[in-house]
């Protein structure tokens, strides 16, 4: 067991060696014309829009959560204003990969 | 206590940040935030290097406290401003924790470190220099502390509160989903627990609700008894700290305790009673 704190690192928590297999991973990168967002805010909602989990965006606008299995909605917050949102879905031992365009 | 005695805005630190007796502190369990940036005058508390016994599961005590608040320049008269990331999570923990040890004069900015970003506000990396303090901590309150024994004993006697998200209340996570599930201890949650997720306290920008929409929150949508005694709990007790916050700071309720060990205690321990499945 961890007593290490639920905090969220920027861009995600990293995959633990080994542990792909039994995760449903939704990962990405949040882009604007072509170039990396690093700062801004990836938020991760159930299907009824319900808050599920958020994380800061990486130096590379790079996002990742360890979901259940489902369907999921994410939303991109950024600087001025910016928002976005995609649909995703999850799968044990499946890695999603999307690219948000803002 | 009202709200303008507990949380600043962001105008309030633009306009105070290097005012004699206000120390702006940013709290977070990877300060690295801080490090690549933070607001002008701020220091730094780093949740678990500082706050946390680096041997036994339990706080530094009185002593490593002092100290800890003498080397940051702290004085106990100062007003203490915290902010963090997460969405001020671990700056409520701290806030909590310096309640604990008798600080006065204590706030949060509201919205925190996030908010802040997204309005585009100056972040330095310049790392003031404070002269040190003689910090004198008090006892700690038990008044807003809970143990498992107590918390056991509230079951279906008080108003139990599970701040986590409805699938770690249910049992199909056993933490965030920003986390990996590799966890040891039982899925699901203290019986007679109401599921009440953080989240709802705040707005999408990290500020939190008015109070009436915290009240129909609390009393209304999940029915709590306000006018019973209420303990909240997460994984690690830095999400219930937000909702002590919220129910003691904001809304007044008397007798308001958060169970720092809470779900990483109590789904360890032998032969307790967990439930499963959605909230009721």
């Amino acid at each position: 067991m961890s007593d290490d704190g639920c905090g969220a690192p920027r861009g995600g928590a990293a995959v633990p060696a080994g542990a792909a297999g039994s995760q449903a991973i939704v990962q990405g990168r949040v882009t604007q014309n072509g170039s990396a967002v690093p700062t801004g805010y990836a938020r991760l909602l159930n299907s009824g829009g319900d808050f599920v989990a958020e994380v800061p965006l990486g130096e590379d606008g790079g996002f990742r959560f360890f979901a259940a299995p489902g369907t999921w909605r994410l939303r991109v917050l950024a600087p001025g204003g910016v928002r976005a949102e995609r649909s995703v879905s999850a799968d044990i031992g499946q890695v999603t990969e999307l690219e948000v365009a803002v | 206590m009202s709200r303008s005695d507990v949380l600043v805005d962001a105008d309030w630190v633009e306009a105070h940040h290097g005012d004699d007796g206000v120390v702006i502190v940013e709290v977070d369990e990877d300060t690295s935030a801080y490090d690549k940036g933070h607001i002008r005058d701020a220091v730094k508390i780093d949740w678990k290097a500082d706050l946390q016994d680096p041997v036994r599961r339990d706080f530094v005590d009185k002593a490593g406290f002092e100290a800890l608040l003498s080397a940051r320049g702290i004085a106990n008269d100062d007003t203490v401003v915290l902010y963090g990331g997460n969405n001020n999570w671990f700056a409520a923990y701290a806030y909590w924790y310096f309640r604990l040890y008798g600080h006065q004069n204590v706030k949060l900015l509201d919205g925190g470190r996030k908010k802040w970003e997204l309005e585009s506000r100056e972040i330095v990396t310049d790392v003031p220099r404070r002269p040190a303090t003689s910090y004198q901590a008090a006892e700690q309150d038990a008044s807003i502390r809970a143990f498992r024994d107590e918390v056991l004993s509230a079951i279906g006697q008080r108003n139990l509160v599970d701040v986590r998200s409805p699938d770690e209340f249910a049992g199909r996570l056993l933490a965030p989903a920003h986390l990996p599930q590799e966890q040891a201890q039982r899925g699901g949650h203290i019986p007679t627990a109401k599921n009440v997720p953080w989240s709802k306290a705040a707005e999408e920008d990290g500020t939190f609700k008015s109070d009436d929409a915290l009240r129909a929150l609390y009393r209304d949508e999940a029915g709590l008894d306000f006018g019973r005694d209420t303990i909240a709990y997460c994984r690690i007790g830095e999400r219930s700290a937000h909702t002590w916050f919220v129910l003691h700071e904001l809304l007044g309720q008397q007798n308001v305790k958060n169970y720092d060990g809470s779900w990483t205690e109590y789904g360890s321990l032998v032969g307790v009673p967990i439930e499963v499945g959605d909230g009721k």
